[in-house]
């Protein structure tokens, strides 16, 4: 599925759990930057061992082709999208 | 046993028994274990790129995980190049590399660098480690993990106090087999019998789930007709009557018509790359499609699949392989019609009868086709030579063609011929290289000579960047810009500095012989080829343009005598 750039960015609600390995975070931001994501919010703690985070992010792909990359970091455990928010705007 | 010493404990277990490296400060622990180490075979390249290309080559011309050892900060990042090169075509690959002791992380010490950070978008995965006893159970992981789904490099950079640390006795933690499921191929077979026109697409996912028996096998029950990405060159064997050749930017006229014409496209080990596909609103438009690859994130990622299935190559294809050996497809006039677009629009290239002539890419390569034995390794660079060995070799599997497809990777084919040579000793082994590829990895011309392989190098010397020469010509009006190279040195003296035999042909008639000399030595062997400068790769897709759009050098004429009319 070609990305469409005449299209507004949408925004999704991501809530992702991951193994609290040196650079975890560092690897999931770069995950959503080079498959053409925004994080417009981003929260993020350690229970029981692992990282929990909850972010918003913002792109023009479809949000599945983000979550099959995230799903394949080694150290992501589980990854969902549990809203499909309304559209971001261009200069969020 | 130290952190050193369970690093090497791990090759052992896992038969690895050649590595590629070269030493310095913050590894030098790992080399004074080797020098009591009799199982492991350690190959010091000259630079640490010819490091991570010659593991790179080792591990697809071996099937086995290819591995290289560099130390802290510049060791690191000169394996960069190399580690990228192998990420972007998912080959299996360890690199390990010395840190900075634990303690001077983070201080700026001499030789630190962020490795960890500055490689994560290169690696399948990679690991800092910050306890000496990890260090077990991380290398079994990630020699685990480079291999297996989709392979890929794994990188553990490890701080040198923890080389050399002691390591608490633990048991080997057991790897888990991780069986997949065969998924139920009702639904493909349907679709294939419900199409008229349905063709085959394979790619280097096939040599990369050592599926080639198993692909060769359903090819030949399917008797689809079938085209290949650069990667998936030699899938079909050399004597395939369905194999239309290489698809794509520099794909052959009947590859591309058909995948334009075709009502079902089986796509299988392949991430329909935007070189294959041209511009992709008009990529195959008329056909439904069947992915089939060990990656769940390729599908939908470029063009949506009609039907996505996951699972391991070999069960999938010999289940498919049977079922349509019991009931053959019937598609008998799109054979024909493809074998008649194959016979126009196959890669040609006439032979040269004029004894006297200016060498031409094609011929070339034709020829070495010919001579070189069937089991041949060749090892190319990346430019137009890349090109013409992917359109005229004629390849009888995929592990003969080394070449670096996803990174695009210039200097690639030396150090990749190494590796190859070292994952057999006695294979013919060539790296055809252009002249600018050339020069980006001659260092290991010392390499060579110091194990005495007997690799042949093929210098195809146009004295230009030809493959951005050609698209300057083509697209932008002719504006060369820096591609210059007629300052070459003399390939022939510089490859006998490095106690090289080497020689130097120009004309037609000297192919054959000069070919045949390099393969009968006994040794390594150069072979300079002069080429002429104003040479292009034939088809070529314009950028942005569908497939469909391909020129031809009768279209460049053309377009000459327009632009000149105008």
């Amino acid at each position: 599925m070609s990305p469409t750039p005449s299209l507004p960015p949408k925004s999704f609600h991501l809530n992702c759990y991951m193994d609290p390995e040196p650079a975890a975070l560092e690897r999931l931001c770069q995950v959503i930057r080079i498959r053409g994501f925004r994080v417009l919010a981003m929260s993020a703690e350690q229970a029981e061992g692992a990282w929990s985070l909850s972010m918003t992010v913002a792109g023009i792909r479809p949000i599945e082709m983000l979550m099959s990359q995230i799903g394949k970091l080694t150290s992501v455990t589980q990854v969902n999208c549990s809203d499909s928010a309304p559209e971001a705007k261009q200069s969020a | 046993m130290n952190g050193a010493q369970h690093i090497l404990e791990a090759f052992h277990r896992h038969s690895i028994s050649t590595v590629f490296g070269y030493p310095g400060g913050c590894i030098m622990p790992l080399y004074d274990a080797l020098v009591d180490d009799v199982c492991v075979e350690h190959v010091l390249c000259r630079h640490e790129q010819g490091c991570a290309l010659a593991a790179d080559g080792y591990a697809r011309a071996s099937g086995k995980l290819g591995v290289c050892i560099a130390t802290s900060g510049p060791g690191a990042t000169n394996l960069i190049t190399g580690v990228a090169n192998a990420h972007r075509d998912s080959i299996p690959m360890l690199v390990i590399t010395g840190q900075v002791p634990s303690g001077l992380i983070g201080t700026d010490a001499f030789q630190e660098t962020d490795v960890l950070g500055m490689t994560l978008g290169i690696v399948k995965h990679s690991y800092l480690i910050d306890d000496a006893d990890s260090l077990p159970s991380i290398m079994e992981e990630a020699i685990e993990l480079a291999q297996s789904g989709r392979p890929g490099p794994v990188w553990i950079d490890i701080p040198k106090d923890l080389l050399l640390s002691d390591v608490t006795d633990a048991p080997f933690p057991q790897t888990q087999n991780h069986s997949i499921e065969t998924p139920d191929m009702n639904d493909a077979l349907a679709m294939l019998r419900g199409a008229r026109k349905p063709l085959l697409y394979s790619g280097g996912g096939i040599s990369l789930a050592h599926a080639e028996d198993s692909f060769r096998a359903f090819a030949e029950s399917a008797a689809l007709p079938a085209v290949v990405t650069l990667k998936g060159i030699g899938n079909h064997g050399k004597h395939s009557a369905h194999n239309l050749g290489m698809l794509g930017l520099h794909g052959s006229r009947a590859a591309n018509i058909a995948v334009d014409e075709c009502d079902l496209l089986l796509v299988i080990g392949a991430r329909l790359d935007d070189r294959a596909t041209g511009r992709l609103d008009g990529f195959a438009p008329n056909a439904r499609l069947i992915h089939i690859d060990a990656d769940t994130a390729e599908f939908n990622k470029l063009r949506d699949a009609d039907l996505a299935i996951r699972g391991d190559l070999n069960a999938i294809l010999t289940s498919m392989a049977d079922a349509l050996q019991a009931t053959p497809l019937a598609i008998g006039e799109w054979q024909k019609q493809c074998r008649t677009w194959h016979t126009a629009g196959g890669f040609q290239a006439a032979d040269n009868e004029e004894p006297l002539a200016p060498i031409t890419g094609p011929s070339f390569i034709r020829q070495l086709s010919r001579i070189a034995p069937d089991d041949t390794v060749i090892a190319c660079d990346v430019g137009q030579h890349q090109m013409w060995v992917a359109q005229h070799y004629d390849f009888d599997h995929p592990r003969h063609h080394l070449t670096s497809g996803g990174l695009g990777t210039m200097g690639f084919g030396l150090p990749a011929a190494i590796g190859a040579q070292f994952a057999d000793r006695n294979s013919t082994v060539i790296n055809v290289a252009g002249d600018g590829s050339f020069m980006m990895n001659a260092q290991e011309l010392a390499t060579i000579r110091r194990y005495n392989l007997p690799v042949k190098l093929i210098v195809m010397d146009n004295q230009c960047l030809g493959m951005v020469r050609q698209q300057q010509e083509l697209f932008y009006n002719n504006r060369e810009s820096q591609i210059n190279l007629d300052d070459n040195p003399d390939f022939v003296t510089m490859a006998r500095a490095f106690d090289i035999p080497a020689l130097h042909i120009e004309r037609t008639d000297q192919i054959r012989r000069g070919i045949e000399t390099i393969l009968a030595y006994n040794g390594p062997m150069l072979l300079h080829v002069a080429l002429s400068r104003e040479e292009n790769v034939w088809p070529i897709v314009k950028p942005g343009a569908s497939n469909r759009e391909m020129m031809d050098e009768t279209q460049k004429t053309t377009l000459k005598r327009k632009e000149t009319a105008a």
